[in-house]
């Protein structure tokens, strides 16, 4: 088990790469604090032991995504709550962030985490594809298919 | 597309309100980081675990082990397997009577004692003792002191019935006796008989009522017991036919057969014996014919 810094120190790191995905995936704050709860209580927990500091990250984001989806399948939830309603959630942004937003959230979600990966977090194509266990191509494809989703609801101006 | 959506994600912040639920959510389920494991719940849990399935095992076998058997017998033969708990275990048939007597019955798994009542109080049961039929129960187990209660539970089941007879059995006959494919009530009858006629089997007997088997046990022994005193049959068998009979026997009924055999012998030849043992009244009445 860790100790009390090492999961304040995580939390103050990690926070916002869970609390994003979780705004990608889930739809009110209940949720989202759920799974915050499940997810540093596993990192508290649990007893991997982190090569790197990227390791850390790597091993939050993996076990963020798979609280999402066990949350979804878990509960039977009504899938409807309108995006307006789930953007009122975090702070006021400013219009063209909600439009952008709510662009990557109209995506299906296969494509999200891709998209939130890559556009935000930086990461390469191999690297989603160990982080999210799917082969290298299917990620160039995801993302591939993303952008021209995207590309398509915000207008021809934004190029990647 | 890369910097809206870089901004756009950037604007999206954890709330600190967010963070410190988290924080005292960790701490209340974690007792304040203090939680140490001093106590190996895992390895105990799953020991206990295990020892309460060997209990299981143990208890299952011992549960499903018979221990002791009961053997009825009149003319439906039945057996039931007793268990160390006093529970029946199993009913078997030994010959079709009893096959079907223990198929209209359910027995398993009450105990010994109310399986025995219903048993004797069933319709075909009834109706043999009715018919005077000789009751046999026989109690095996390796253990003389539940024998013994077995026995006299037993005993106190079947006091209203004159012609039972209780006793208690050697389990080491058993196997013997199901190898010969007979009830051991039945089986003791038949090394009895077998002891004074070698050519009856085991077929022969299993058809047979116990009371069949009793007159015929009889009839043979008194035959045997009629030969001797015997000394001239050439001349007046019918005399000494009736003398021998009058003698062996002795008791209620005899002094009637001693009459009746004496005319069918005066008669005919002394071979006749099948059908007049067929109407005949005690257990004691004679067949000795036949040896002219």
């Amino acid at each position: 088990m860790r100790s009390e810094e090492d999961a304040s120190r995580a939390i103050e790191r990690y926070s916002d790469t869970v609390r994003r995905l979780c705004m990608i995936h889930l739809k009110n704050y209940a949720d989202t604090e759920d799974i915050f709860q499940t997810v540093f209580l596993k990192y508290v927990l649990s007893s991997v032991s982190f090569e790197s500091e990227e390791h850390e990250k790597a091993w939050i984001i993996r076990v963020t995504i798979n609280a999402c989806k066990d949350l979804l399948k878990s509960f039977f939830r009504s899938r409807t709550v309108s995006l307006e309603q789930l953007l009122d959630q975090p702070a006021p942004l400013a219009p063209e962030h909600r439009e952008v937003l709510e662009a990557v959230l109209a995506l299906p979600p296969k494509y999200k985490d891709v998209v939130y990966l890559h556009y935000y977090e930086g990461y390469t194509a191999p690297e989603i594809g160990r982080i999210l266990g799917k082969n290298v191509n299917s990620v160039y494809t995801l993302l591939t298919r993303a952008r021209q989703l995207l590309r398509e609801t915000l207008g021809g101006d934004a190029g990647a | 597309m890369h910097d809206p959506l870089k901004e756009a994600f950037g604007q999206i912040h954890a709330e600190a309100e967010l963070k410190e639920h988290t924080l005292t959510y960790l701490r209340e389920k974690t007792g304040n980081y203090a939680q140490a494991r001093s106590f190996p719940y895992r390895p105990v849990l799953s020991m206990a675990a295990c020892l309460l399935l060997v209990l299981c095992l143990g208890l299952w076998r011992a549960y499903f082990t018979p221990v002791s058997v009961i053997s009825i017998d009149i003319n439906p033969s039945l057996e039931l397997e007793i268990n160390r708990f006093d529970r029946v275990l199993s009913v078997e048939g030994y010959n079709e009577d009893g096959q079907a007597l223990a198929d209209s019955l359910d027995l398993r798994f009450l105990s010994y004692q109310d399986a025995l009542e219903q048993v004797l109080a069933s319709e075909m049961v009834t109706d043999c003792l009715a018919r005077d039929e000789f009751l046999s129960i026989a109690v095996a187990d390796d253990n003389t002191q539940r024998q013994e209660t077995i026995l006299s539970t037993v005993r106190a089941c079947t006091a209203q019935h004159q012609n039972s007879h209780c006793y208690a059995a050697d389990r080491t006959d058993l196997d013997a006796a199901h190898e010969a494919g007979l009830s051991y009530g039945k089986y003791q009858a038949f090394l009895e008989l077998q002891a004074l006629d070698p050519e009856v089997t085991p077929q022969d007997v299993q058809q047979m009522t116990m009371r069949e088997i009793r007159e015929r046990i009889a009839a043979l022994s008194g035959a045997a017991a009629g030969q001797t005193p015997d000394t001239s049959p050439d001349q007046t068998p019918g005399q000494g036919y009736g003398q021998g009979n009058g003698q062996g026997y002795g008791q209620g009924s005899a002094q009637g057969n001693g009459q009746g055999y004496g005319q069918g012998s005066a008669q005919g030849n002394g071979q006749g014996y099948g059908q007049d043992s067929g109407q005949g009244y005690g257990y004691h009445h004679g067949q000795g014919y036949g040896h002219e």
